[in-house]
């Protein structure tokens, strides 16, 4: 047994007690496939997001990022209770908004809302810009029907558009001040979280920095926190503190910036990175070499067995198939669902999972091995994590059956836990 | 333009004075009135129904000043006897007389009632007959066509099979069955017979005709549900009742406009077919039940079959064109 206190950073000090304004645990969302005749009985399950759990602390951003349909838009779309959840808890303020009614849900309303990805489809084409950014005030009637249009205005304002124009139409605007509009109506209530679904990537690229930048200006000024959900992994590294990286409705790493993009330990989060280009390397010249994911996302219907990402990894075991590596935290700020994370190109030969499992290198259960009782799912970060240097290190015996990979044992512990002290 | 042009222009502008000021918004349904008062058949056709629909609110003002009656209940018209020869035509006027400007339409056989004047009353009649029809049928069909749509499940469902059911039944059985029964209610009391005769035949007309604009809608609140926008309002917390009615209706406003000013003509042949056939109006002077009249003497008297059918395609044809024009105005896309 080791303690790894070098290994803690030192400037870590928030103080664990604080409430996330926002905290996801273990959601669910499946879509019914109903089969069609005058009996229509639900022949499969689409599952758009299956167990996803995360935390958003107040006045900070989440980058929710991931290729279409791996569940991101879903995620959001559940939290703002568009749709209805399957199983699982979304907790607002440590009040549990997954499973009111639409009349309880509506002074949380107010707290979260939404801004959508496509701005010639989020506005009504047959109502003024006043109409539009006022609805939101009317409905929820904060401020006297008098001072509406006021308000309205300095929203307008607020968003670095002409408050002289509420009573034009949507259609007489270009699509980033449309956003901006679609912008100014989440406002309007002065929410706590905004959930931002794709905010930019219908927008013009010379646009798309401008509307981030009005976004993250606001954030200043208003201390909204933002769920920011996004494909544009340049977009997501400029606006979040904080990233997840989703695939097939799973979150499979998430992490603070620096170490996702710098150290991701997924081999899906280093395929989805490879994949940026680079300007620096265009400036150095030659080739980088890039991850090429083969085949296709299998389909949410019928995900694979064990690791959903197994049918496109390159480093995919028997173990893989057989167990579902578990969202295991092996940094203050970092986690990661595989069985062999690691660094690209230092990946380990041997199942760092194998003790929180309690499992065998080939996935089957050991006998008397009892799995760690503690709760995988959990939302945040806790203080203790698993180190996965040490684990490379210690599994290295059971692994010299395999050809590849001989290390000498230096030392056999059956716990390895990283301590924050 | 150079830019020594917009250089100048720029001087024009007072210094300070918002440039935009001028600008105001448009909103689609002004644009659609826009176009629409650009097309001569739009106006043409509005002239002409706007005309009959004059002639048909002033009709007892122009009769009284014409001295003309629809009947002889009023003490002043002229008798039967005063004004048809033996053969029962007319004794003045068409067919076998010259044309005079005490009756210019002539007199109708047997009764010696004014045609003009019948003509008149015939075009109140089925105007509002049509009306009352085309409103009760449009309100009804939005509403269940708003709900249809936005509603899921089992709801729409039922309201789909209940549409279903309403095409598939034949209108002028129902209307050949229904009309006998709401009538034969009131039969013994005259004043509430006429009454319920044109009850009878608006509510005839309204319950085969309230399917396709539902039909319609429905299938446009389903697409527009998906739409951003609604779900936005949803993230506010409008109330549903407020979504369908402030969010949806206004985007609805087009085909809703096309379909009414297609359902109008489509009523107002209706009501003539029906009171040809005898299950429509028998109290009051309407086009159809003259033209039934005017069949038996059309070898004589072939002038009071024809103003009575002219009448009505004129009609139909001006509010058909008139249709035709609005929907292109409000829906440009499907122009020709």
């Amino acid at each position: 047994m080791t303690t790894q206190s070098e290994a803690v950073p030192t400037t870590v000090s928030a103080a664990p007690t604080e409430q996330p304004l926002l905290e996801v645990t273990n959601l669910r969302k499946y879509f019914p496939v109903k089969s069609s005749g005058l009996v229509r009985r639900t022949i499969a399950q689409v599952q758009a997001v299956d167990g996803v759990s995360f935390q958003v602390p107040a006045g900070t951003s989440l980058g929710l990022v991931g290729e279409s349909g791996c569940g991101k838009s879903t995620t959001g779309r559940l939290i703002t209770r568009l749709l209805d959840p399957t199983s699982g808890s979304m907790k607002f303020e440590g009040h549990e908004i997954g499973n009111l009614s639409p009349k309880q849900m509506l002074p949380y309303r107010k707290e979260i809302q939404m801004i959508f990805q496509d701005p010639y489809s989020s506005l009504n084409p047959r109502h003024t810009v006043g109409t539009i950014v006022g609805t939101p005030l009317r409905v929820h009637k904060v401020v006297p029907e008098k001072q509406v249009l006021n308000r309205v205005r300095e929203l307008l304002e607020v968003v670095g558009l002409n408050p002289e124009h509420y009573n034009r139409y949507p259609s007489e605007f270009s699509g980033g001040q449309r956003q901006r509009i679609g912008i100014a109506r989440a406002l309007a209530l002065q929410p706590k979280l905004l959930v931002a679904d794709e905010p930019v990537s219908a927008l013009d690229v010379s646009i798309q920095a401008q509307v981030v930048n009005l976004l993250t200006d606001l954030q200043k000024e208003f201390g909204v926190a933002f769920l920011f959900i996004a494909h544009d992994l340049a977009v997501v590294r400029h606006f979040c503190p904080e990233v997840a990286v989703m695939y097939l409705g799973k979150i499979v790493e998430i992490a603070d910036r620096e170490t996702l993009y710098n150290r991701p330990h997924h081999p899906y989060t280093q395929a989805l990175l490879s994949a940026v280009p680079d300007v620096k390397q265009a400036a150095v010249g030659g080739r980088r070499e890039r991850i090429r994911l083969e085949g296709d996302v299998p389909s949410p219907v019928n995900p694979p067995s064990g690791c959903r990402f197994r049918t496109r990894c390159w480093m995919a075991k028997d173990i893989c198939a057989k167990q579902e590596p578990p969202l295991l935290q092996i940094g203050p700020k970092h986690k990661v669902a595989c069985h062999f994370a690691g660094e690209y190109g230092a990946m380990p030969t041997s199942p760092i999972t194998l003790n929180v499992l309690g499992v065998d290198q080939e996935g089957t259960p050991v006998a008397g091995a009892t799995p760690s009782a503690e709760d995988l799912n959990e939302p945040g970060f806790a203080d203790t994590w698993t180190d996965v240097e040490t684990l490379k290190g210690n599994s290295a015996p059971m692994a010299t059956s395999l050809p590849s990979d001989s290390r000498p044992a230096s030392e056999v512990g059956s716990e390895d836990r990283g301590t924050r002290s | 333009m150079t830019t020594a042009d917009l250089e100048q222009l720029e001087h024009e502008l007072p210094p300070g004075e918002p440039v935009d000021k001028k600008i105001a918004g448009k909103s689609p349904t002004r644009i659609a009135f826009e176009r629409l008062r650009k097309d001569k058949v739009a106006v043409i056709s509005s002239a002409v129904v706007l005309l009959l629909i004059l002639m048909g609110l002033f009709a007892p003002l122009i009769c009284s000043l014409w001295g003309i009656y629809p009947d002889n209940s009023d003490p002043a018209s002229p008798r039967p006897s005063e004004v048809l020869s033996f053969d029962t035509f007319p004794a003045i006027g068409p067919p076998y007389y010259p044309f005079t400007w005490e009756h210019p339409l002539g007199l109708a056989p047997r009764t010696g009632y004014d045609n003009l004047a019948r003509l008149l009353y015939g075009i109140r009649t089925s105007l509002s007959v049509a009306a009352a029809a085309t409103i009760l049928s449009t309100v009804i069909g939005v509403s269940i066509g708003l709900v249809a749509g936005f509603a899921r499940g089992w709801l729409d469902r039922l309201i789909s099979f209940v549409i279903d059911l309403f095409l598939s039944f034949p209108f002028l059985l129902g209307a050949l069955a229904l009309a006998p029964i709401i009538i034969s209610r009131f039969s013994t009391n005259l004043e509430a017979l006429s009454k319920a005769q044109v009850i009878a035949l608006v509510s005839v007309l309204v319950v085969f005709g309230w399917m396709a604009l539902a039909r319609l809608i429905r299938g446009q609140v389903l697409s527009l549900r998906e739409r951003e926008f609604v779900q936005a309002a949803q993230v506010m917390g409008v109330p549903t009742r407020r979504i369908l009615f402030k969010e949806l209706l206004p985007n609805l406003v087009a085909p809703i406009v096309v379909a009414t000013s297609l359902t109008l003509p489509a009523y107002v042949a209706a009501e003539a077919g029906l009171s040809y056939l005898g299950i429509g109006l028998t109290g009051v002077p309407s086009l159809g039940q003259t033209i039934n009249d005017a069949v038996n003497s059309y070898a004589e008297y072939p002038l009071y079959l024809w103003a009575p059918v002219v009448t009505v395609m004129v009609l139909v044809l001006a509010l058909n064109l008139l249709g035709d024009s609005i929907r292109d105005a409000f829906d440009p896309k499907t122009r020709r």
